[in-house]
């Protein structure tokens, strides 16, 4: 359903659209009109999301996009670019990892790998074959573009984490890369950001699950009191670093997380 | 009581032999050589080396460090990760995310009396051009002088600093705040 058109004529990929976070940036997005390249690494699950935000009036097509190899975010890029013609906003979510495991006993090939690809390598890849299109935007006169590029990150990212140590780091990276971009592009006009949010992915419901007591944990160190909405809370977020209003915001990480954690 | 210095480049040098303390201690210089190249520029090769491969030898660091039973472990890092660095992603990355394992660690091996913690330093130490980078701070530094990490080291390796951890002390003369 279309709720504004503060994103008419943009176009957005959104990669890890397939589910979680990813999911519900693409459906706030397509509520304001952008035009959405569900980019998901199976088109099992993001061609199901891009047929029914189409069904609610929204515009999209899922791409297949494995974030972790170069070609394949290349493709993507150029994909959207042939289909829609122009490319305004990269919000670059999918993830792969998270294991638990102790630092002493961690080993490279299970719990490091797959999240460096999909952090810091897929967060340059989508920005080294993004560049021109969010330049070109930037370029297109007030209030019908302006390159945007958005990174997932986590609170962890910020604060470390016992539990899974290789997770915060990762997550980590990703902020320098936003801080850094936005120095260098910022002549360009682009601004890059981060959010870190918490919220309803289907891998902390699982999680709660299994674990009731980790939600009730979760909710009460939680100022307000619950876990985010994939859409309606961090979407909200996303719709705002990707549409006009944060134009003169880059280099920052918005955390999202009911006011969790406190330590920008 | 020995302090093992890991790392290479000057700043690994200057400070091996250098540093004493009264418990065994770790000092690990991130490595990786920092090199100004636009985003849209930089290769699969030039992300391997500034950001993969460092990386993977600060985890087998910590990891070395631990397993020879140190009770202090300080990780060197560039402030270019909390400032960001036009031109160097991919090493503020790196130094970000060596930040952020610290905390990690600290963590995870705070329950036997372990401490970890970081000492941010001048970017230049990491080769790192500030005509390239920009500005760490919106304001110019605040001592003069050269600034030596040293003695910082030596404290955050010592007993009397053994209630502190998963801590970054910037030691670059008031640049970075």
């Amino acid at each position: 359903m279309m709720v504004g058109a503060s994103l008419i004529d943009r176009v957005a990929i959104v990669t890890g659209a397939g589910q979680g976070v990813g999911e519900g940036i693409a459906r706030r997005l397509a509520e304001e009109g952008a035009r959405v390249v569900v980019a998901a690494r199976r088109a099992e699950t993001g061609e199901p999301v891009a047929a029914s935000i189409r069904d609610e009036g929204g515009e999209a097509v899922c791409i297949e996009t494995d974030v972790a190899e170069a070609a394949s975010v290349r493709r993507c890029v150029a994909e959207t670019v042939e289909r829609f013609g122009r490319l305004d906003v990269v919000v670059h979510n999918a993830f792969t990892g998270g294991v638990p495991h102790r630092l002493e006993a961690a080993r490279i090939d299970k719990h490091w790998s797959a999240m460096s690809r999909t952090s810091v390598w897929a967060s340059l890849f989508c920005a080294r074959e993004s560049y021109p299109h969010l330049v070109e935007s930037s370029r297109r006169p007030a209030g019908d573009g302006g390159g945007r590029l958005i990174l997932i990150t986590s609170p962890s990212g910020v604060e470390g984490s016992a539990n899974i140590p290789l997770y915060s780091p990762a997550k980590a990276g990703q902020r320098a890369i936003a801080k850094s971009l936005a120095r260098e592009w910022g002549p360009d006009g682009i601004t890059v950001n981060c959010i870190a949010p918490v919220a309803a992915s289907p891998s902390l419901l699982t999680a709660f699950e299994r674990n009731p007591a980790l939600q009730q944990a979760l909710e009460a160190r939680t100022p307000l009191g619950r876990v985010g909405d994939i859409t309606r809370d961090i979407g909200s977020v996303a719709l705002f670093l990707a549409g006009d209003d944060s134009s003169y915001v880059t280099g920052q990480t918005i955390v999202c997380d009911g006011g969790s954690f406190l330590g920008l | 009581m020995t302090v093992e210095v890991v790392g290479r480049g000057e700043l690994a040098e200057s400070l091996r032999g250098r540093v004493s303390s009264d418990v065994d201690a770790t000092v690990i210089v991130v490595a990786g050589r920092a090199r100004a190249v636009r985003v849209n520029e930089i290769t699969d090769d030039e992300i391997d080396e500034q950001w993969e491969r460092p990386m993977q030898d600060l985890i087998g660091c910590l990891q070395g460090a631990h397993a020879r039973g140190a009770r202090r472990i300080v990780v060197v890092v560039p402030t270019t990760g909390m400032s960001g660095g036009a031109e160097y992603s991919a090493a503020a990355a790196l130094a970000e995310a060596a930040r952020v394992l610290v905390k990690s660690a600290a963590r995870q091996w705070g329950a036997t009396g372990v401490t970890v913690n970081a000492v941010a330093v001048d970017p230049q130490a990491f080769g790192i051009d500030p005509t390239r980078s920009g500005p760490v701070s919106i304001a110019p530094r605040a001592l003069e002088g050269a600034v030596d990490p040293t003695a910082t080291v030596q404290w955050l390796c010592s007993a009397a600093a053994e209630h502190v951890t998963g801590q970054t002390v910037v030691c670059d003369g008031g640049l970075w705040m």
